[in-house]
């Protein structure tokens, strides 16, 4: 761990103190700010840090909390955290935008009309009780996201007590059938660990890992150290996918195979290295073998429409680099055939002897139910069998298919209660409305996977509204005191889990427990403690070895079989932003471009160029979308890239209900390709098959332009985002020579720095537009939503942008991914120009722009090259208690005024302060800008250009290093290192790591 | 000696025909004057809205962070300086013609540099601190940015207008006198408050003379300074298409060309209401087409210069520039611009032509339509196409600049239909002097026209 | 002596202004005062002989030279003062410095002329003199003679023989 992290680690402070104790369960009547005595590790001024779990997808990363003066105002990666390691996603960042959500549920909610909590909370218990001392508990349903460690267990228990019908855990993206591939393959319920980071060559058959697919952070993060140039070596990737998806862009290589044939082609690379004896040592080759027999190279080929030799090709590269690794099972290609798919895909592992060496089973972890458990519960409630249904933090209405019924079955329910904090599909049938506090309002545990224990606590007490705290109770709280009232019991420490005072106290003794196991014997007391302080405990937790079963070894080499008799494919994804649509009420997400094709706040269907041409419809025109079982109407976003026969359409768009802040912005556009898909789960998983329909595409009426920042994709040759080929970057990098950068001859003498030059490195070869620089760049500069119609027309205010720039041919595409914000020149054309010195040249360096003095002329915007510069052309406004996640360390622009990255200057100046107050000199990595410090791959460096020591400068005198339009001779303090591209012909580009 | 030959007019006739149109005006004048108040009235409404809501009401965005409102501004600008030629240069070289048109050429000049200053306000993203660019004493030490082409425009365009008024004032002293003598009642008294109690005695004349030639000399200089700094703007800034040594004689040129446009679009209708036809004669047409249709060659020259450099510099950026402008989504302006400033001036070759009043007109509006729309052009497809790709974008105008576009031309019209009611527009004094001078032996026919 | 009495003659004509003018310089009249309604070179160059030169330029050198001082140190002072780098400029760089200097030197150059102007000329006149005649301004020239009173008798008869349609005393 490096200095920062320690730093930091003791920078966090453990949740204690009446704030956030209190805030714990919820009965906080404080107000949050301000403070007329604050409570200790609560300074005006002075930011607390709290660690705590990010509970917004299933996968539970480590986040520290910034709190500023009892509100949380950023959200960063814990450093210390195995998972992500101080790195955070879009989604993670955007969760400050749930918990200040303008539409979050002041407080219960009986019938559509607010209640005290008391007598909401007794219209439940009293029909639990009667449901209980009637003998009817099966009648009572508990349906839940992904919930695991304490919470999980006290909700398990209550449903024994209650003796109701065992809980769901619903996740529409659960990859139920990697779990059932590996049962078959291994014997194993559960889900492997994928040691990306200690494989040369990786092949992923559609697993999104750089997007949703397991934990992408991680992933993200394993998959730079394995493929980024360094020291002279770098590993290759290779992506199996109809689409053309982020992650696929970030592949070597991509193979573009036709829709769910993902498994003979694993089956026909399988059979290539069995039959050419490239099998690792030790693995039975004769079983494999098999495994293989029926399987025809050639046929498959043709079936799937890749080349025999691309197939053997990268058969041969994956056995040989010695240290391979396959993925596979990305929502978008699973279709009914998933678990056959993921068994080939297991056995690709085995033969290549990855099985146990980077491809891991650990001990099990509680997993999300399968989709068919929900489909069982929607027959049982239609048959009127529920009596009470209680709906987590769940949204069944939008994310299963209508035909499943769910919609009309909770019409037959009695009692409907949710426990989600805003409005939803779902919430939208409820009778009964409990709204759980966010998870950075709650205690709580979240077991990221086996030997990682995340422990949360409250950040901040409930977020205020007008003034008034929102009336809510943690998650394990509501189902603590309903089990009380239900069965009749009073809160009494020691006598049992139900009458433990506070759902606080019940996590605090299921850690007191676990400390002699994790603890290695030290005082509960400190144990706690140092949890809270660290964010969790982590230790391997190696589970069994596995071996191939002989059941494993019978695989189906079909194809997927689609519905319908219509002519394309429908390819239905999850989005990179919204995940399943649970994010896509968060404005910072929708405005956030998707990276691929540039679109904000909107929904689209992607389609082949030939289709769009045969239906004679261009980007933007209206496609309509009709399967067995539905029918959509979106724009058409036309690409070369994808497959002739697949339509693509993301999820998570279309929301009967987005939320007025996203409304009011132009969101409800797009609609939820999930409408399109049957009902019916795999037999093998259970699971939802996403790859299960054909649709007809045909010409819908009118147009609705799309949002899309980025005019171009084509650099017209102007070397914006530069590559260079792996061999020669090599080369260079062994020669150690820094590239000749232009001179450009001055009649003015060079501009001196007294102590610092802050200038920043992008590394090109990292960067996979995850976006999360640019959503983390919003949060902690304050930058406005402007909506969709002002993005459409190229007022968008991000301070950072990410661009993608697309090279190569259709068949073998080459997109780079470039981070663009201010370039901080050192001969700036913005300076100059202003006159009235609110540009200007700081002593450190940087590009100031001086808000109060702005008058607007704009000239600095038309000479800045780079248009990084943004306009306030409008009164921006942050609808209440979204104004309360504003950092104070950061001016809110008013109308009228220039604005642009300052490199996080106010990091800059806490950072000189830390240090002075230290009484020491700065240290490279003292000062970390919002942007490179959620970076999972790393692939920003800020620093002082003036220590020759630090990151930074040595980044700058990379070989691959340039700066983009360097010939105007703005000689900008960022710099960018080249991506490095593999030499064509070569897809391996030699080179492995050991 | 040129005016005054058709019918033989008299100094007295002078001091009348000048008389004649400082009186109560009719109807027609009325109904113009509601439908010009109107229209600003309409500007002043979108103006207040734009202050309210905020820049987003004009159609700019990035990358055309300047559009419409420095397109006229520039335009305005350019109108002004063939007023100060007229008066000031052509009065250096006693160019006699010019005696009958300067006054009114020189009021548009005035008019036309007021309506110009509007649009650095108008263009402010917060027009009430516009006065930060000015350099004035504040206990926070707060100056300018002197480097600033803005700043430079500040005090390029402050001078102008000043020395222009000055310089027209002092020449409407000796003819309000003259009106002065030959009214009654209040209108006297206001007229003998500007003349300032002028007599023509010959030490007033001598001093005024001598001030006059050198207001005149002064200007010369600040007319071609002035358009050469507002190019500046363009030059100094790094966007292809602007940066180019070839902007200030391409300006002034382009300055004087619709200068001359627009003198015609105001003399040819107060030739015909006031009657002047004895003073603004064919010749002075021909001679003032004869000018228009020099500087539109100059200008096409200057047009030509511009793509060859782009080419022959062999720059990606400059081509791709020129190319974009000629043939995406703003072609239709770029060939306008070429067809009003290159092609229909090339009409005036023609005698015929050069007199005819009707044919004189049409050319003038158009060439009036070309010169906004090469500004035009330089602005906002160079902006909307320059080195960024990411931001390329097309600039759509709304009703709101629309408005205040149009409510700029009703301000310069109201200020013009205003000064021709109540001040000489037609200058006495200089008249008289080319007129022959009353003598009463002919034999010293020799000294007639007083100015050589 | 007796307070100078004034001799005005009215002429229509430029010949016999001249011719009046000459004839009084003849017989050594000085102090006369011609109005005219147009400047016309040969009055003007007959007047010289008994007028010093017009002083307008000696402001406007002095004018300009201000101005191109006062523009100089207004920028260089101030960027001193506000000691900003931007775009790699020194602070103090002349090149832009140039155009306000230039500027500054025809504004207050121009502003010094027109002053000069009112005060050599005596503008703003308050009260017309008394031998000014509205006709100055029309289509009549005027010759006006300060002589002792008892020379106004042959003044006036010389401006009459030279051609004035009318002379007052």
């Amino acid at each position: 761990m490096s200095g920062i992290d320690r730093r930091s680690f003791f920078r966090i402070v453990a949740a204690s103190g009446a704030a956030t104790a209190a805030a714990g369960c919820g009965q906080t009547a404080e107000k949050l700010y301000p403070y007329v005595s604050p409570p200790e590790n609560i300074v005006p001024g002075v930011a607390a840090h709290f660690a705590t779990v990010c509970r917004e997808c299933p996968v539970g990363c480590g986040v520290v909390a910034k709190n500023r003066d009892g509100r949380v105002v950023k959200l960063e990666g814990n450093p210390d955290h195995p998972v992500n390691a101080g790195a955070l996603c879009i989604a993670g960042h955007s969760a400050l935008q749930g918990v200040y959500h303008p539409d979050r549920f002041r407080g219960a909610m009986v019938d559509g009309k607010f209640a005290p909590w008391e007598s909401a909370e007794k219209i439940v218990a009293d029909k639990l009780g009667a449901l209980v001392k009637a003998r009817q508990g099966g009648r009572i349903a508990v349906v839940t996201g992904l919930e695991t460690g304490t919470v999980a267990k006290l909700m398990d228990e209550w449903v024994k007590a209650l003796g109701a019908r065992p809980r769901i855990a619903y996740e529409p993206l659960a990859l139920e059938a990697m779990r059932a591939a590996n049962r078959a393959t291994f014997g194993r319920d559960a889900i492997a660990h994928y040691a990306i980071e200690e494989a040369s060559y990786l092949v992923s058959f559609g697993a999104d890992f750089l997007e949703t697919w397991l934990s992408p952070v991680g992933h993200a993060a394993a998959f730079a150290k394995m493929h980024a140039l360094s020291a002279g070596k770098a590993g290759t990737f290779v992506h199996v996918e109809p689409r053309l998806s982020m992650t696929a862009a970030n592949a070597d290589r991509w193979v573009r195979n036709a829709p769910g044939t993902e498994a003979p082609l694993a089956l026909a690379m399988l059979k290539v290295i069995v039959d050419e004896g490239l099998v690792a040592p030790g693995v039975d080759a004769r079983a494999l073998a098999g495994a293989v027999q029926g399987v025809d190279v050639a046929a498959v080929a043709t079936q799937s429409g890749v080349p025999a030799e691309t197939i053997k090709g990268v058969a041969h590269d994956l056995a040989a680099s010695k240290s391979g690794l396959v993925l596979g099972g990305g929502a978008a290609v699973s279709g009914g055939n998933a678990t056959d798919m993921l068994q080939a895909i297991n056995l690709l592992n085995v033969a290549i002897g990855a099985l146990g060496k980077r491809m891991r089973f650990g001990g099990d972890v509680a997993r999300p139910s399968s989709y068919a458990d929900m489909v069982a519960l929607t027959q049982a409630m239609a048959k009127g069998e529920i009596e009470v249904l209680i709906l987590g933090d769940v949204n069944p209405v939008y994310t299963m298919p209508p035909k499943a019924g769910f919609y009309e079955a909770l019409a037959k329910v009695p009692m409907v209660v949710s426990l989600a904090n805003r409005p939803s599909e779902t919430t939208g049938k409820a009778h009964v409305i409990l709204p759980a506090l966010h998870w950075l309002e709650s205690w709580g545990d979240h077991v990221a996977e086996a030997g990682v224990v995340g422990l949360m606590q409250p950040a901040m007490g409930p977020v205020e509204i007008a003034g008034k705290p929102v009336d809510g109770r943690s998650l394990g709280g509501i189902f603590l005191n309903l089990a009380r009232l239900a069965l009749g019991l009073t809160a009494e420490p020691g006598k049992g889990l139900f009458q433990t005072p506070t759902f606080a106290d019940v996590v605090k003794a299921e850690w007191g427990a676990m400390a002699k196991d994790y603890g290695k014997g030290k005082p509960v007391a400190e144990f706690w403690e140092e949890s809270l302080r660290r964010g969790g405990v982590w230790r391997e937790a190696p589970g069994p070895a596995v071996s191939v079963r002989p059941e494993g070894l019978r695989v189906k080499a079909e194809a997927a079989r689609l519905e319908g008799d219509g002519t394309h494919a429908l390819l239905v994804y999850p989005s990179s932003r919204f995940y399943d649509g649970r994010f896509a009420d968060r404005a910072w997400l929708q405005e956030a471009p998707d990276t691929m094709t540039q679109i904000a706040w909107d929904g689209w269907a992607e389609l082949p160029t030939e289709t769009a041409k045969r239906l004679g419809v261009g980007r933007g025109d209206l496609v309509t979308l009709v399967s067995p079982h539905g029918r959509v109407d979106l724009p058409a976003y036309p690409v070369d890239s994808l497959h002739p026969a697949a339509v693509a359409v993301a999820m998570g768009q279309g929301h009967a209900y987005p939320g007025t802040y996203a409304q009011s912005r132009g969101f409800n556009t797009g609609a939820n390709p999930v409408t399109l898909l049957g009902p019916g789960p795999e037999a093998a998983s259970g699971a939802l098959p996403y790859l299960a329909v054909k649709v007809a595409v045909a010409k819908g009426t009118g147009r609705r332009s799309l949002a899309i920042p980025q005019a171009t994709f084509d650099q017209d040759h102007r070397e914006i985002a530069q590559h260079i080929g792996l061999g020669a970057a090599r080369e260079l990098e062994l020669r150690g020579k820094p590239p000749e950068h232009a001179s450009h001859p001055s009649m003015y003498p060079p501009v001196k720095y007294p102590d610092h030059r802050w200038g920043m490195t992008v590394d090109l070869d990292r960067c996979t537009g995850c976006q999360a620089c640019v959503v983390a760049c919003v949060t902690e500069n304050n930058v406005p939503v402007v909506g969709r119609e002002q993005v459409a027309y190229g007022r968008d205010q991000h301070w950072l942008r990410l661009e993608r720039w697309e090279e190569g041919t259709p068949a073998r595409p080459r997109n780079i991914f470039l981070p663009m914000f201010c370039q901080h020149c050192g001969v700036a054309p913005c300076e100059p120009v202003c006159p009235v010195y609110a540009a200007y040249h700081t002593r450190e360096g940087l590009n100031g722009q001086v808000y109060n003095r702005c008058v607007g002329t704009r000239y600095c915007g038309n000479n800045c090259p780079y248009h990084v510069r943004r306009f306030n052309w409008f009164y921006y406004d942050w609808p209440s208690p979204l104004d309360l996640q504003l950092n104070p360390d950061v001016t809110v622009r008013q109308l009228g005024v220039m604005e642009k990255c300052t490199m996080c200057l106010q990091r800059i100046i806490e950072g000189k302060d830390r240090a002075r107050d230290a009484g020491r000199k700065i240290k490279d990595g003292d000062i970390r800008t919002a942007c490179q410090q959620t970076c999972p791959t790393q692939a920003i460096t800020f620093g002082d250009l003036k220590d020759d020591g630090a990151q930074a400068s040595k980044l700058s005198r990379s070989p691959r290093s340039y700066h983009v339009l360097e010939e105007l001779g703005t000689r900008p303090a960022v710099t960018y290192l080249k991506k490095v591209t593999r030499d064509e012909g070569n897809p391996a580009g030699g080179g492995h790591k050991a | 000696m040129s005016a005054g030959t058709e019918r033989a007019v008299t100094w007295a006739d002078v001091n009348k025909d000048v008389e004649r149109t400082v009186s109560m005006p009719g109807n027609t004048y009325f109904a113009w004057m509601c439908v010009v108040a109107l229209t600003l009235a309409a500007g002043v409404v979108a103006w207040t809205f734009q202050i309210y809501t905020g820049m987003g009401a004009a159609g700019k965005r990035t990358p055309q962070m300047w559009a419409m409102y420095i397109t006229t501004f520039v335009f305005w600008i350019g109108i002004g300086h063939a007023g100060t030629l007229i008066s000031a240069v052509l009065y250096l070289f006693r160019a006699k013609w010019r005696t009958s048109i300067y006054r009114g050429a020189e009021a548009m000049t005035v008019f036309a540099v007021m309506t110009a200053g509007l649009f650095p306000l108008i263009h402010a993203g917060r027009m009430w601190f516009a006065y930060w660019l000015t350099p004035y004493p504040n206990q926070r030490y707060l100056w300018p940015n002197f480097k600033s082409p803005l700043v430079w425009d500040v005090f390029a365009i402050s001078t102008y207008l000043t020395i222009s008024v000055v310089f027209f004032i002092v020449g409407l002293v000796p003819d309000v006198a003259a009106l002065r003598d030959r009214s009654t009642g209040i209108k006297r008294k206001i007229f003998a408050v500007i003349a300032m109690g002028w007599e023509g005695s010959d030490t007033q004349w001598k001093h005024y003379r001598r001030g006059y030639g050198l207001l005149a000399a002064l200007a010369t200089p600040l007319v071609l300074s002035v358009h050469s700094v507002v190019s500046f703007d363009f030059a100094m800034a790094l966007v292809p298409g602007w940066h180019s040594t070839l902007f200030a004689p391409f300006f002034v040129d382009g300055a004087i060309f619709s200068g001359f446009a627009m003198v015609l679009v105001l003399i040819l209708p107060m030739r015909y209401y006031f009657n002047w036809y004895p003073y603004i004669t064919d010749k002075h047409l021909d001679a003032m087409a004869k000018l228009t249709l020099v500087t539109s060659l100059v200008l096409t020259y200057f047009y030509a210069c511009e793509v060859f450099t782009a080419w022959y510099s062999g720059d990606h950026f400059e081509r791709a520039s020129v190319f974009a402008k000629a043939t995406k989504q703003y072609a239709w302006a770029y060939w306008t611009m070429y067809f009003c400033n290159s092609v229909v001036p090339l009409i005036l070759f023609w005698k015929k032509a050069r007199t005819n009043v009707v044919i004189l007109y049409i050319v003038s509006i158009l060439v009036l339509i070309g010169m906004w729309f090469e500004r035009f052009n330089i602005i906002v497809p160079g902006l909307g196409h320059d080195f960024y790709p990411y931001t390329w974008g097309t600039y759509v105008p709304t009703i709101t600049d629309s408005t205040i576009i149009v409510g700029s031309f009703a301000w310069f019209f109201i200020l013009f239909l205003g000064f021709i009611r109540v001040m000489p527009s037609l200058s006495i004094v200089e008249v008289k002097e080319v007129l022959p001078h009353p003598l009463k032996h002919a034999v010293h026919g020799a000294h007639q026209g007083g100015g050589h | 002596m007796a307070a100078a009495a004034s001799v005005l003659g009215i002429f229509a004509h430029v010949d016999t202004t001249l011719q009046a003018i000459r004839d009084l310089r003849a017989k050594g009249y000085g102090d006369l005062t011609v109005y005219t309604p147009v400047p016309v070179e040969e009055i003007e160059e007959e007047i010289e002989h008994i007028r010093p030169h017009s002083k307008v330029r000696l402001f406007t050198v002095i004018g300009g030279v201000t101005g191109a001082a006062t523009g100089f140190f207004l920028t260089i002072w101030s960027s001193l003062k506000w000691d900003l780098i931007t775009g790699g400029k020194a602070s103090v760089s002349i090149p832009p410095f140039v155009i306000i200097g230039f500027e500054l030197t025809i504004l207050f150059g121009g502003l010094a002329t027109v002053l000069a102007v009112l005060l050599l000329g005596r503008l703003p006149k308050l009260r017309p003199s008394p031998t000014y005649d509205p006709r100055f301004t029309l289509d009549r020239f005027g010759v006006a003679v300060a002589c002792p009173p008892d020379r106004a008798q042959a003044v006036s008869a010389l401006l009459s023989a030279a051609g004035a349609e009318e002379v007052r005393r």
